[in-house]
């Protein structure tokens, strides 16, 4: 969820944009009264602004669409990022669209004004000198700051990398303005937090799902950065004696045992609403009123299996200590 | 176009008292830009504890010139630790409240 604060419609109030996993920006408008409900913004043809992949609310499902795509060969691209950036200059706010999956920017012109704003509904790709603007690792949100301080707005962009396991987790980027007023061209990416290699016994940094904000934190003149995001870490062992071995053998047995029968009833499940479902559509509602009651069945006996198989995860990390994964805000004060 | 509001321009010159000066001794790319990172605290908490994927920004929420922590997340759920002036001159932050839209209800952006 990227935000910015910004007097969106030029009515002298600070307004609040921000993009959602739904894959729409959308604006909470500020007054003497306070925040506006958020709604989404929509396009000059009243269409909800998004990338492709977007949350039906009507449907109850996620769905695909090209209409804001120059063409049918781009799709699986969900926009959970918005900045409000006068690209062309001439006085309005256009949009700068985050996609969460292959780390694309997208720009869509307005062609009213912030009173009366007319996006076209067609998506631009932002480029990074020649090549498209990418953040491989996922994008979180982009920033605009001016971060050498040349009169123009750079962008600051955070990647989510590998928030489960042991891959590289996310870090933080600069993409420097080398344009002009009215014609801005981003250069390539510039490290400015390295992705994590993790394997820390405990918290030291954010890990995975860097948000960035790049601001004169401690007002020492140069910009800070805070980053929001999941640190992962393993606590040190101790030693443990040799009766708690066999403590944690027995514990380790029995979880085994627990998992084999979650999963058989697991599979059970599957085949069920495989067979239910055979044929169909299984993202369609009709598909999904068909499962509910399959699952009716048989989560009886799966639910107090999984709670089971967590009572015993936590006895185990008694002796043996468990990943960790945890959310905090981070800053990074430049020296 | 002034694109910056008087609140916020009110926030950038308390937080930026100095002219904003380019380091020229450390440059983007190199990893000692920063020096090694802390968790921010609001109340008695670490900031953004228990949030899906925490997206902090830093606003003058209540326009009292003291920059705020503005934390979303993934839910489009919105808190707000809000600045306290210190006797030293520094800003500390207060446990992170629900931000409220002018109903009196929880601000909320519509997830899936």
């Amino acid at each position: 969820m990227g935000s910015q604060f910004v007097d969106f419609n030029g009515d002298g109030h600070v307004d609040y944009l921000s993009a959602t996993f739904d894959g729409s920006p959308h604006i909470s408008y500020g007054s003497e009264k306070g925040w506006s409900v958020p709604e989404h913004l929509r396009d000059a043809q009243g269409e909800r602004i998004l990338i492709t992949s977007f949350w039906n609310y009507e449907d109850g499902q996620h769905q695909e669409t090209t209409r804001a795509m120059s063409g049918d060969d781009i799709t699986g691209e969900r926009c959970i990022s918005a900045l409000a950036f006068d690209w062309d200059a001439d006085g309005d706010y256009d949009l700068l669209l985050g996609s969460y999956e292959n780390g694309h920017l997208y720009r869509q012109m307005n062609e009213g004004s912030n009173a009366a704003p007319e996006f076209t509904g067609k998506n631009i790709p932002v480029m990074t000198g020649k090549v498209p603007f990418a953040l491989i690792a996922r994008l979180t949100t982009p920033r605009l700051v001016d971060w050498d301080s040349d009169g123009d707005m750079d962008l600051i962009v955070g990647s989510i990398g590998d928030s489960y396991g042991t891959g590289k987790g996310g870090g933080v980027y600069l993409s420097r303005n080398l344009g002009k007023p009215g014609a801005p061209s981003f250069g390539a990416f510039e490290t400015l937090i390295v992705p994590s290699s993790k394997g820390q016994s405990a918290p030291t940094r954010p890990d995975a799902g860097l948000y960035a904000d790049a601001v004169d934190f401690d007002g020492d003149g140069d910009l800070d950065l805070i980053v929001g995001g999941y640190s992962l870490w393993t606590p040190k062992a101790r030693n443990i004696s040799a009766d708690e071995q066999e403590k944690v053998k027995a514990l380790q047995a029995e979880r085994q045992a627990v998992s084999r029968d979650r999963q058989k009833v697991s599979s059970k499940l599957s085949q069920a609403i495989m067979e239910a479902t055979k044929g169909m559509d299984r993202k369609s509602p009709e598909a999904i009123e068909k499962v509910k009651p399959i699952r009716a069945k048989y989560m009886p006996d799966i639910t107090p299996l999984t709670r089971q198989i967590a009572e015993l995860d936590k006895q185990i990390s008694e002796y043996i200590p468990s990943k960790q994964k945890a959310s905090f805000v981070w800053l990074y004060e430049r020296k | 176009m002034n694109l910056i509001s008087i609140k916020t321009a009110a926030l950038l010159a308390i937080v930026c008292a100095l002219p904003w000066v380019q380091d020229s001794e450390a440059k983007p790319g190199d990893v000692s830009l920063f020096k090694s990172p802390v968790r921010l605290e609001a109340g008695d908490n670490f900031l953004g504890q228990k949030r899906l994927y925490p997206s902090p920004v830093l606003h003058d929420m209540d326009g009292d010139g003291l920059p705020d922590i503005v934390v979303g997340d993934l839910w489009g759920k919105v808190t707000v630790a809000t600045g306290l002036a210190g006797s030293d001159g520094k800003v500390s932050f207060a446990q992170e409240k629900a931000a409220q839209n002018r109903d009196g209800k929880p601000l909320k952006f519509n997830n899936w």
